[in-house]
């Protein structure tokens, strides 16, 4: 009898130990799993291969420098979900992330089709979703708690490029007073448009060419004889790399003299278009979200890594994937808990100004009351010539973030100088 | 002003090449009365093949069609002997053979999904020594690989006349376009004109995609840009008339180039699609078609 109460209190002993241990196990150094929806499927599946990249490098540095030291050291567990594009399995998977696999917080998903549904679920589960880079205004302006964006919106590359001519006229002395509008005109050259006819407008500028043109079209000489006929100080554009090649080699070819010229990604930060271009690309300004060159603490040494692993720079989209993870990382230490509520908590009260993930071009990184980051920006580059002859993309705005030694070169010089001593086809 | 003559210069420079890539087109509708639509890819086929005789031998495109236009007129011959007549043949008796349209259609997207797949989907341009250069006339700036193009245009145009007017070659050509069976009662060897008719087409458009090149990009569906010009081109000018395509080339150029100087680019594409639904409203033949082409 007393030989089986004691191997029952034994047993029992034993069982509670093992549950207390199992429990302070869950307690201390348990993961916290976080979802990620990727399009790693369909057209845009090397955006996707790049995201998923730049997760698994941010969050081994992350758990390799000791988890979160709030939860006793717990690792970051990564589960990515391929949405392939489609806003329709984008929200199941959201969905199912959320209610199978459990997951504190989400991040994706890059289209923002995409995010902008999925971001919907996450919502109504009041789950976290943090979205590195989707621009689509929208997204930051539904009143939603859970959704935080860490990359500027749409309208904002309008807004940066007016600041932009400002600041540079500011800066120089010679005010652009002039300004062309030539953009392609589906939905992302007349949305972009809109906002530089209302910032013109607040500014002072005079608009003196306002030109949607088709982008498939075969001449676009037309258009480059509008603009000389108009005499703008500035042009802006909005462009596909094979408009934009045309756009430029024929504005070369027609010597249209302007102060400058910006235009908004797409087609001219297509890396086709130097070497389709060549010297006349020579002085152009291009608003990016991102550049490699971005005066950053640490962005050499993190790009180096990546292009050591996996074989190229950092894109912009992978830079504010990297402050995104960071920022996740920063809010985990504060809330101290995986609760998905406690880290919705802790995001929006983010001020991340200085760390491994400070490689984005903004001062630093907070929400606002829609989740927004008010401080996100686009950084302006200029092409230019390297003294070992090739061409580069050169940040030089904004002045804190500007490739160190680099001032912009304004106004351009015109073509027939331009001509005549080899800094033009 | 200036700006305005130099609008119309560049209207017509570039409307001969529209022009030029409508008239193989225009020459394989008037004699077998089928419409090509792989007619694009078919120049995007002659600009890769003058863009790499360029990057790996740097022969310049002009020179280049010495090499290139036997090649393509092989092509295109033997497109049409090997792929097109044995569809040709069993509806040998419909004046307008919708197959032979469906298996060009098919050929277009056959060509441009294998042109992405061989070369990628990259844009790529080349620099020949005139690359930029321009002719300055007071003010009006004149690119001088648009004036070589229109000069080729122009030479092209007239041997080709010459051709179809002068020798018996020519003449068959013509016979056939105008009655198929009177032709071939005549003991003209009708397989053998079409194969020739289409490889002299293809051989038109390779001398497009060499003028082209030292001002323009080649990519996998470049041919999608300039076949709808080439199709409105076509339509306006007559179908089958070879000095419809080339006038029908430069008014287009001109009314794009002009108008968009007095409206945005976006509604002079407009205006060229009212323009060729108009002609086919009120004067379905083309404005130079005519009863017998030729």
């Amino acid at each position: 009898m007393r030989k089986i109460v004691t191997s029952f209190i034994l047993i029992v002993a034993f069982g509670v130990a093992l549950m207390m241990w199992g429990t302070s196990a869950t307690a201390f150094a348990a993961d916290v799993v976080i979802g990620n929806i990727l399009p790693l499927s369909g057209p845009v599946a090397p955006i996707g291969k790049v995201g998923r990249e730049i997760r698994e490098m941010a969050v081994e540095e992350i758990n390799a420098a000791g988890g979160i030291k709030s939860m006793g050291g717990a690792k970051l567990k990564m589960i990515y979900a391929d949405s392939r594009g489609d806003p329709k399995v984008a929200m199941t998977e959201a969905e199912r992330l959320i209610t199978a696999e459990k997951v504190t917080c989400i991040t994706g998903a890059y289209q923002s089709a995409v995010t902008y549904p999925s971001t919907e679920v996450a919502e109504r589960y009041k789950i976290p979703y943090i979205v590195p880079v989707s621009v689509r205004d929208a997204i930051t302006e539904r009143g939603f708690k859970y959704t935080f964006r860490v990359a500027a919106k749409a309208s904002w590359y309008a807004r940066d490029q007016i600041n932009f001519i400002k600041a540079l006229g500011e800066r120089t002395g010679l005010m652009p007073k002039k300004l062309a509008f030539v953009f392609e005109n589906t939905d992302w050259g007349t949305s972009t448009a809109e906002g530089w006819r209302k910032l013109a407008k607040e500014g002072g500028f005079e608009v003196v060419l306002d030109e949607p043109y088709p982008a498939n079209a075969p001449d676009l000489t037309p258009v480059v004889l509008k603009i000389k006929r108009a005499k703008p100080d500035f042009i802006l554009f909005v462009s596909y790399i094979a408009d934009a090649t045309l756009l430029m080699n024929t504005i070369a070819e027609h010597e249209v003299d302007v102060m400058g010229m910006i235009s908004s990604g797409g087609g001219h930060s297509d890396p086709q278009l130097i070497p389709n271009t060549g010297k006349n690309s020579f002085y152009h300004f291009d608003a990016c979200e991102w550049e490699a060159d971005l005066n950053r603490p640490g962005l050499k040494e993190t790009n180096k890594k990546f292009k050591e692993r996996y074989g190229y720079n950092i894109s912009p989209e992978a830079a504010n994937v990297y402050g995104s993870m960071y920022v996740l990382k920063d809010a985990l230490e504060r809330a101290g808990s995986s609760d998905p509520e406690k880290l919705r908590e802790a995001l929006a009260k983010t001020n991340y100004t200085k760390g491994p993930g400070m490689i984005v071009p903004y001062e630093k990184i907070s929400f606002d009351a829609e989740g927004q980051n008010p401080q996100a920006q686009l950084v302006v580059v200029q092409i230019r010539q390297m003294p070992d002859g090739s061409i580069e993309r050169c940040t030089v705005y904004p002045w804190a973030v500007a490739r160190a030694g680099y001032e912009p070169i304004f106004p351009m010089p015109s073509w027939k100088w331009r001509k005549a001593n080899g800094r033009a086809e | 002003m200036d700006i305005i003559l130099a609008t119309i210069i560049n209207g017509i420079l570039m409307g001969s090449v529209y022009g030029l890539t409508a008239l193989g087109l225009t020459l394989i509708f008037g004699v077998m009365k089928v419409i090509n639509f792989a007619h694009g890819s078919f120049l995007m086929a002659a600009m890769f093949l003058t863009y790499y005789l360029f990057r790996l031998t740097g022969i310049d495109p002009y020179l280049g069609l010495v090499i290139t236009l036997p090649l393509l007129f092989a092509f295109g011959y033997f497109t049409q002997q090997v792929l097109i007549r044995p569809v040709f043949k069993i509806e040998r008796d419909v004046r307008e053979p919708i197959s032979v349209l469906m298996l060009t259609a098919g050929l277009w997207i056959f060509m441009d999904a294998f042109a992405l797949a061989l070369f990628g989907a990259f844009y790529k341009t080349i620099r020949t020594s005139y690359k930029g250069a321009v002719i300055h006339l007071g003010d009006v700036t004149i690119s001088l690989s648009r004036l070589y193009a229109f000069l080729t245009t122009v030479i092209l145009a007239i041997l080709f006349y010459l051709f179809l007017k002068k020798t018996r070659l020519g003449q068959a050509i013509r016979a056939t376009g105008q009655d198929r069976d009177a032709a071939r009662l005549m003991g003209i060897n009708i397989d053998r004109i079409y194969n020739v008719a289409f490889g002299i087409g293809i051989a038109i458009v390779g001398v497009a995609g060499a003028v082209l090149l030292p001002f323009y990009y080649v990519h996998p569906v470049v041919g999608v840009v300039f076949d709808i010009r080439a199709f409105i081109v076509v339509v306006l000018g007559g179908l089958g008339s070879i000095p419809g395509a080339l006038l029908g080339g430069v008014i287009i150029g001109v009314v794009e180039s002009f108008g968009a100087q007095f409206m945005t680019a976006t509604w002079t594409e407009g205006i060229i699609y009212a323009m060729f639904i108009s002609v086919l409203f009120l004067k379905p033949e083309g404005l130079f078609g005519f009863k017998a082409e030729w």
